[in-house]
């Protein structure tokens, strides 16, 4: 395998006396597809958190395309390269879909508060740049019909698809993704799996995504990591980690006794 | 506190760099506003006055619009930033001699410290922790450059004339309309760009904004910063309209009363759209002055502000913008309804002003 492109090494995170995270590694290659599985309460949207910097870890390494970036805010992480959703969907609700697309391409503007109250050609220069990127987000996951739309407005799977459109505005190399299936319609969970494969093949971004849907996960993932009680407790393609028998004890509905037991 | 205007809120028009025809609505915003801005000629000297201190607090209601507006920060201490650039205009022009135009800048980037200190504060408090401690700013700041008499004239204060050609009052008060109606339009802009866009999702949801890339910190603090400025800017309009500035207009309990009336009228003309600050200036600062010679009237109007801002942040959030864009809908939608609605209002408005100074 390549040099992983992101790589988190013996990452632990405490909340007080509770062990969140208890040295977790895990690294993604470039371009890979990777899974996290685990109950409710093992860890994955506390790893998330912590790679993407909003929450402070204890101990470990986090290094992105060769670079450290723990001690890195969660903004200049994106400027690294890193771009990362949320379970429950946070949007701008005071601003239309295209404006809140338009919030995405920070990063990629220069020009200053004095020239756009001024009207100068660096922000006339900036706009056109982001209107123009918008368009090809906009065809790229399908929006155009709610473009004028206030997300209160929008089904709660448009508002993913939307929050998805804003973090892949970002540019990223590593797209974190928590529970992007969560709360939409079955049909829009049978969209996403192409999509989220078809957004690998044209823009190269790696993916690490956080799913309770087993089809979509297993069926997208193309190596996993399963975490129990904040430690990987099992990794390696779908197929495999699906049979391993910790897995199949702490996610599959076996009791605690027969893990402990195991 | 805008959920509901935002859906009524038309999306900002941002084909940047496109040169687009103007639509009908706002055609008709721009006859309203050319229509307020000849309001004062009925009502003579009177109207004259009383127009320049709606026109200086609209200024300083664009402060209260980026940061609160935009950034979502409430700040209590936008007259103490209007008495910087006040004391620092009066200095200068006083003083030392300087002519007004260049005073002012120097009153806008005399906000500046101060600006900072607040931002940098602004970073680690939120909502009403924010808003408390931007008082204590205000009535610090108070106790402390307010109180400096090298920098305040002392009790006299600093007394300052108009620079020519703007020294009558009709003369000021274009100047004045120029001047605010170019800083909503700078306003306006600051809307639709990256550090605007940046405020108002920092406003909405700080993590988001943070997890898209914008620098939470850098931010708020610019808001802190064009806000300060703009207070600055106001300041030194307000001490060529009073011709005389004297410090304890801007030292407890006065200076909070008058940043808490420039909240009252941003949220009153619509807290997140530049020309709501020029909206709500009118409407409020206009009674204010008009009730200002009436001492029973005065103590009414204290009543009447407050009531207006619970019944605006109940029921148009978007305030007066949002019910600009709500009559412009029915007279659209009914024109001899809405029409006549739009007519009655502004005749009922008008007719018990002028009733009012006439009698009084």
């Amino acid at each position: 395998m390549s040099e992983p492109l992101l790589e988190v090494q013996d990452l632990s995170v405490r909340f007080g006396g509770i062990t969140a995270l208890d040295h977790v590694s895990v690294t993604v290659a470039p371009g890979e597809i990777v899974g996290l599985l685990g109950p409710n309460g093992a860890g994955k949207t506390t790893l998330f958190n912590a790679i993407s910097g909003f929450q402070k870890p204890d101990a470990g390494r986090i290094a992105l395309a060769g670079e450290d970036i723990k001690h890195l805010l969660p903004y200049e992480r994106v400027a690294a390269g890193l771009g990362r959703t949320f379970q429950h969907v946070r949007l701008f609700a005071n601003l239309t879909v295209r404006e809140n697309l338009l919030v995405a391409q920070h990063r990629h503007l220069s020009s200053g508060s004095l020239s756009a109250m001024l009207r100068l050609p660096a922000w006339r220069r900036d706009e056109e740049r982001a209107q123009a990127r918008i368009e090809s987000m906009l065809d790229m996951i399908d929006l155009r019909a709610w473009e004028t739309s206030y997300p209160p407005a929008l089904s709660y799977g448009t508002t993913r698809f939307l929050e998805l459109a804003s973090v892949l505005s970002l540019d990223p190399l590593v797209l974190l993704l928590d529970e992007p299936a969560s709360g939409i319609q079955q049909k829009e969970v049978e969209a996403l799996g192409p999509l989220l494969r078809r957004i690998r093949d044209e823009t190269g971004c790696s993916i690490m995504l956080i799913e309770h849907d087993m089809s979509l996960l297993l069926g997208l993932s193309e190596r996993i990591y399963a975490l129990d009680f904040g430690r990987v407790i099992a990794e390696g393609p779908p197929d495999q980690v699906t049979k391993d028998a910790r897995v199949l004890s702490s996610y599959l509905g076996r009791t605690r006794r027969a893990h402990a037991s195991a | 506190m805008t959920q509901h205007a935002v859906d009524l809120a038309p999306p900002i028009a941002l084909p940047a760099g496109v040169r687009r025809r103007l639509t009908s609505a706002e055609l008709a915003g721009l006859a309203g506003l050319g229509a307020i801005a000849l309001l004062p000629i009925p009502f003579g000297s009177f109207g004259f006055f009383v127009g320049q201190f709606a026109l200086v607090y609209a200024i300083l209601g664009l402060s209260v619009v980026v940061v609160t507006g935009y950034a979502g920060l409430v700040s209590l201490m936008t007259y103490s930033f209007a008495g910087i650039g006040a004391m620092v205009t009066g200095v200068a022009m006083a003083s030392w001699g300087w002519p007004f135009w260049l005073a002012l800048p120097l009153a806008a980037v005399a906000t500046v410290p101060v600006s900072i200190i607040v931002g940098v504060t602004a970073v680690r408090l939120k909502g009403l922790y924010l808003a408390i401690a931007t008082l204590t700013f205000a009535d610090a700041l108070g106790e402390t450059f307010f109180k400096w008499s090298r920098a305040t004239g002392g009790q006299t204060g600093w007394v300052v004339s108009r620079p020519k050609p703007f020294v009558s009052d009709v003369s000021y008060y274009v100047l004045l309309l120029a001047v605010a109606l170019g800083l909503v339009w700078m306003v306006t802009g600051l809307r639709s760009s990256r550090m605007g866009r940046a405020m108002l999702a920092v406003r909405t949801n700080e993590r988001e904004a943070q997890a898209l890339g914008i620098n939470v910190y850098k931010t708020k603090l610019t808001a802190f910063l064009i806000s300060g400025m703009l207070g600055g800017i106001g300041g030194g309009f307000l001490a060529l309209l009073l011709k005389q500035v004297t410090r304890s207009a801007f030292q407890s309990p006065l200076v909070e009363a008058t940043s808490i009336l420039l909240v009252t009228v941003v949220v009153v003309g619509g807290i997140d759209r530049a020309l709501g600050a020029f909206l709500g200036a009118v409407a409020l600062v206009v009674q204010q002055q008009v009730f200002q010679g009436a001492r029973f009237f005065f103590a009414y109007f204290g009543i009447y502000s407050a009531g207006l801002l619970i019944v605006f942040l109940l029921y148009r959030p978007g305030g007066l913008m949002q019910v600009a864009r709500l009559q412009w809908r029915l007279i659209r939608a009914r024109p001899r309804v809405g029409i006549t609605v739009a007519v009655a209002i502004v005749a009922i408005n008008v007719g018990v002003a002028w009733l009012f100074v006439r009698l009084g």
